[in-house]
């Protein structure tokens, strides 16, 4: 199909379909950490495991207030609706990684 | 952690290392929540000792700056404007056409939006795509499958016109497009983020392949065939833009990338010439059907011949590959009468020797990023993995299970070469879709 020059073309988008984008709330932030008990949550990609033990060693020595503990996801491919589960009722907020 | 965030109430920074900055600020927006508590530290963080790590805790955020530590508070206990707690929705459909361009103008924008391999495509008009149509006999607008880059990245899905578009783009002709409709719906993709980066290959089997004359004989695996050449362009193409993008830093995160990529190793096997029963006859279909398979593979190492040593070079071809990750041998039909000479009457036999015979020890094994991989199959004690998990460091366990050694028969009989590729078709717990061999026929 040889075209002239400066004629236009009508072509088909190449893109699959994305699904759409619900609106997906945050939770509320907490006044303060200190009092709280805070999961730190290893995710399972290699070496997450140590970074959360340096993590929980720094609250130890630096805010002996916040309470920490070291969890793991069962899959690092898979939600894990039992462990959050737990750190809701549980605890008061989370940090999770490390994402490789 | 958007679940964490969105369905448990739980206030939660998410850790990444730096250079998914991007990658992870865009899944934030596609899950509507584009302003997720993200910090990040450096990498490398595999194989990093303690004071390392320590040393990222006690740092700066590479990505948005300042202490990480004071991110970290920042972001749990700064209150929230009323729209982060109620998330961001957004309509991304994206229209059927393009707005009408000249040519030049058209094959620069396919470029700039990262819609091609960065060599010429076929601009796909509307009759060119009509063309392609006539290649099958489903609806343009039946849904096909969906896919992905990768684990935890968002599903797209596609039809039967999206999937025309991309054929028409790599230079398919219509009879290559059951081919190209089957690889689709089995959820695979050409276009794969792991950091690994894996590559495919491409194996079809029954009557289609003398149909559409593709090559089985010499250079079956080179540039020496249209539909080969046609088909794995295609899937590449096909992947990348059906499933949401392949850009790097974005949704391609293949650290070194690899050459593969561009034909995704289309060949089809050399049933004729080969000794043992077709692979896709292995898994259920009849000598009679069509049907294609999608590996993943990293690379191979290559031989020929079973000489006097045969055994002990064998062995030393495998067990340099990375454990449990898989491998297909691609045999030239003399190497597999040769192998047929030595009693391997069947390709699952092979299978067995490889599986007893190439062995390393379980400490190293076990030193490899595998053991995440199949982690929760080790601690639910399903074996052999768990037995594995539990041999002494210097006892001598298989690199392969059975299940992941594939044999092919492709080569024109020039001599007797092969290749050893390390991988096999994806694990069934990453599958979204039924596979790894579909059936072609369904698709005419």
């Amino acid at each position: 199909m040889a075209t002239a020059v400066g004629q236009k073309l009508t072509v088909l988008n190449p893109e699959g379909y994305p699904p759409k984008v619900d609106a997906t709330g945050m939770a509320p932030a907490l006044e303060t950490l200190q009092g709280k008990r805070l999961f730190l949550v290893d995710v399972g990609f290699e070496n997450s495991n140590n970074f959360m033990a340096q993590l929980q060693g720094w609250f130890a020595e630096h805010e002996p207030g916040i309470r920490t503990e070291v969890v793991r996801m069962r899959d690092q491919h898979q939600p894990d609706p039992e462990l959050y589960g737990r750190i809701a009722a549980e605890g008061d907020a989370a940090i999770i990684g490390v994402g490789t | 952690m958007i679940a964490m965030e969105s369905e448990f109430g739980i206030p939660t920074v998410a850790v990444h290392v730096q250079v998914f900055g991007a990658l992870v600020e865009s899944v934030a927006r596609a899950r509507g929540m584009p302003r997720a508590r993200q910090a990040f530290v450096p990498v490398p963080m595999f194989n990093q000792p303690p004071a390392v790590l320590r040393g990222y805790v006690e740092g700066d955020d590479p990505v948005h700056g300042g202490p990480f530590m004071e991110r970290v508070f920042d972001l749990l206990t700064r209150p929230l404007s009323d729209e982060d707690l109620r998330g961001s929705g957004w309509d991304r459909s994206t229209p059927r056409l393009l707005e009408p361009d000249t040519e030049e103008n058209l094959h620069e924008l396919f470029r700039e939006n990262h819609w091609t391999d960065y060599l010429p495509i076929v601009l796909p008009t509307e009759e060119r795509v009509e063309a392609m149509l006539a290649g099958t006999s489903h609806a343009p607008d039946e849904i096909v499958g969906k896919t992905r880059p990768t684990i935890g990245m968002e599903f797209w899905t596609y039809d039967v016109e999206k999937v025309a578009v991309n054929a028409v783009m790599a230079g398919a002709a219509p009879e290559h497009f059951p081919v190209l409709l089957a690889l689709a719906s089995s959820g695979d993709t050409g276009r794969q983020s792991s950091m690994s980066s894996m590559g495919n290959m491409i194996v079809v089997n029954g009557p289609i392949r003398n149909e559409i004359g593709m090559n089985f004989g010499i250079g079956a695996m080179g540039p020496y065939n249209y539909a080969n050449s046609a088909i794995g362009r295609a899937f590449g193409l096909q992947s990348q833009n059906l499933q949401g993008g392949s850009v790097p830093g974005l949704t391609y995160n293949g650290s070194q990338g690899n050459n593969f990529s561009y034909n995704c190793v289309t060949y089809a096997e050399n049933e004729e010439a080969s000794p043992w029963v077709p692979y896709h006859v292995q898994y259920g279909f009849e000598p009679s059907e069509s049907a294609v398979t999608v590996f993943y593979v990293w690379g191979n190492v290559w031989a020929e011949h079973l000489r006097e040593h045969w055994e002990e070079k064998l062995k030393a071809m495998l067990v340099g590959l990375e454990p449990s990750m898989g491998c297909t041998f691609v045999l030239d039909p003399i190497v597999a009468r040769e192998f047929v000479q030595k009693g391997f009457d069947t390709k699952e036999k092979l299978a067995e020797w490889v599986h007893e015979n190439a062995r390393i020890p379980a400490g190293r094994y076990w030193d490899h990023i595998m053991l995440n991989m199949i982690r929760e199959v080790v601690e639910a004690g399903i074996e052999p993995f768990a037995s594995y998990r539990k041999a002494p460091p210097d006892e001598l366990i298989p690199i392969f299970e059975t299940n992941r050694i594939n044999v092919i028969v492709a080569g024109g009989q020039t001599n007797g070469h092969f290749s050893i590729f390390m991988g096999s078709p994806m694990r069934a717990k990453f599958r979204s879709m039924p596979g790894p061999t579909v059936s072609v026929d369904a698709w005419r």
